[in-house]
């Protein structure tokens, strides 16, 4: 992306604290979000979204495994964030690799919940097919297409939209008589269960810049960043993850005023994309 | 990278999967129901493990300094203001690249440490609003930090060892920034968690503080937490913070006395 001016810096602030920004928007308003499910077909779960210029692709595959021995009753998830180069050419080589893993650590924070299962977005145990043996092993994959700014919420809800529209296949065990051996697994080509995803948290981010916060920043506004927080909200109000961004130093009451803001701001979000998610599926 | 554990070889048989279940079961309840019980080092809810810091354990580098908190062994090394690269472009404010890596025994599974890719990233992130980038233009300052022995906080300690080499260097920051996490269990929440605490951990929270500015520069949070626990826990985090600057600061004045 080429450099910005002075001048085009000094307009971005000077609009930002007058409630006005470059494209029109108020501080705290999104771009239009546009959704598509069951884009990638081979996959068990797939979604595209529209944030604006910037567009991801969450896809969810869902194959048998094994259990942790930590955790023999839950099942695995797993999160991986990659930025092509097609998105943006800072993406090229090594220099997206640093980017996708600070993605994939957000989103893994604000996703799985603590080490116990507590928090996580989706119930683990629902993933187990027989304890201590056999379980699915969800892989969630972000691709970013097109970069700009706020990447972190696009790929939240993509992977939200995602999750929604995964089926996963129905295991039928027969057990052996003998415990130890590994139990015959017949999966149905037919019957498929969806997750609960009423608890799926979406992010927030509000990006400081001069003495105000804005959403949904787009990569200029990007650039005249301090910092950032960065929210997960479910729709139930409850903060599910939060995490930091951009070097300069937070006042701990506005880091507070910022969680407040974004629990706000989330509601109409989380309608917006649920409403569109729907209509999406619908359209199918 | 892979949240998940790798899966062992080992395959439990029901009965014994049954009863260790219960067990952890059990030790869950407790430890989310009881309102107060000695933790497994002795400590209480809020204390934090005993400390022990000390600057300049490597000689060849510009800085250095050495962290002790229980378990947890930390070694950071810090070289620079040195030239950049030529790959570099110019920068009218100096670079700091940060490093953070797991020896092999570092952990009680050999090999495990390598997991934590995103620690550079978060410490450089933590580093980067203290360090006063415009005193080194067109150069460049690197963190390297090393675990010795992963005994849980790890990436706390690293960064307060880290603010304490730079310091050392005598990089100008505008304060040292100190970092102290917190683990969730229930209704509880218990300060500078180890290692076996952190493997049950219903949410963690970690800060990175300037305490003399009053400013933070990491804040993560991951797991289930309501308002009131965040508030409260941030506001634990802050006063750990300042108290172990405290100990940072006495650790200079020392290393100063003695280089006269």
């Amino acid at each position: 992306m080429v450099g910005l001016s002075e001048g085009e810096k000094h307009f971005i602030r000077g609009g930002i604290a007058q409630d006005l920004r470059t494209d029109g928007r108020r501080r705290l308003q999104f771009r239009a979000i546009s959704v598509e499910t069951g884009v990638i077909p081979q996959a068990n779960g797939s979604a595209r979204v529209r944030l604006g210029a910037t567009e991801v692709i969450a896809t969810v595959k869902a194959e048998l495994g094994k259990p942790s021995i930590l955790h023999p009753d839950k099942g695995k998830v797993s999160i991986f964030v990659d930025c092509s180069p097609t998105a943006a050419p800072m993406f090229e080589g090594r220099g997206s690799e640093e980017f996708s893993a600070e993605l994939c650590v957000a989103l893994q924070r604000c996703l799985l919940g603590g080490k116990s299962g507590a928090g996580a977005a989706i119930d683990l145990s629902s993933l187990i097919v027989v304890d201590g043996k056999v379980c699915w092993d969800l892989y969630i994959d972000g691709l970013v297409v097109s970069s700009d700014g706020n990447l972190l919420d696009a790929l939240a809800a993509a992977i939200k939209v995602a999750l929604s529209d995964t089926g996963i296949p129905k295991v039928n065990v027969s057990l052996s008589a003998t415990t130890d051996e590994e139990p015959e697994v017949n999966v149905s080509d037919e019957e498929f269960l969806q997750f609960d995803t009423s608890s799926v948290p979406v992010i927030v981010t509000l990006t400081k810049v001069g003495k105000h916060y804005i959403v949904d920043a787009t990569s200029e506004e990007e650039s005249q960043m301090s910092s950032a927080v960065s929210v997960s909200v479910n729709r139930h109000g409850q903060i599910r993850g939060l995490t930091k961004r951009g070097g300069a130093g937070l006042d701990p009451s506005v880091i507070f005023d910022m969680i407040s803001v974004a629990k706000h701001v989330s509601r109409q979000f989380i309608s917006v994309l649920d409403s569109e998610t729907l209509a999406a599926e619908a359209a199918e | 990278m892979s949240a998940a554990a790798t899966a062992g070889t080992y395959s439990p048989a029901s009965a014994a999967g049954e009863k260790r279940r219960e067990r952890k079961e059990e030790l869950r309840r407790h430890l989310a129901e009881d309102a107060d019980w000695p933790r497994a080092d002795g400590r209480s809810f809020h204390d934090c493990r005993p400390a022990f810091m000390q600057t300049g354990p490597t000689t060849a580098a510009s800085g250095s300094a050495y962290a002790e908190f229980g378990k947890t062994k930390v070694i950071v090394s810090v070289f620079g203001p040195r030239e950049s690269k030529k790959a570099m472009l110019y920068s009218d404010t100096g670079r700091l690249n940060c490093n953070v890596s797991y020896t092999t025994f570092a952990t009680p599974i050999r090999g495990q440490g390598t997991d934590n890719k995103e620690y550079s990233a978060m410490l450089h992130k933590a580093l980067e609003g203290a360090v006063m980038l415009h005193t080194f233009p067109k150069t460049t300052v690197d963190v390297f930090a090393l675990v010795l022995e992963s005994g849980g906080s790890d990436l706390p300690i690293i960064i307060s060892c880290a603010s304490l080499a730079l310091a050392d260097a005598g990089i100008m920051m505008y304060d040292l920034v100190t970092s102290v996490s917190v683990s969730c269990f229930g209704k509880n929440i218990i300060i500078d968690p180890t290692s076996d605490e952190e493997a049950w951990q219903d949410g963690s929270l970690m800060v990175a503080y300037m305490p003399a500015r009053k400013e933070i520069t990491q804040l993560t949070l991951t797991g289930e937490w309501s308002d009131g626990k965040i508030t409260n826990a941030v506001e634990l985090c802050m006063d750990a913070c300042s108290k172990l600057c405290d100990i940072l600061r006495e650790r200079l004045k020392d290393a100063s006395s003695l280089a006269e």
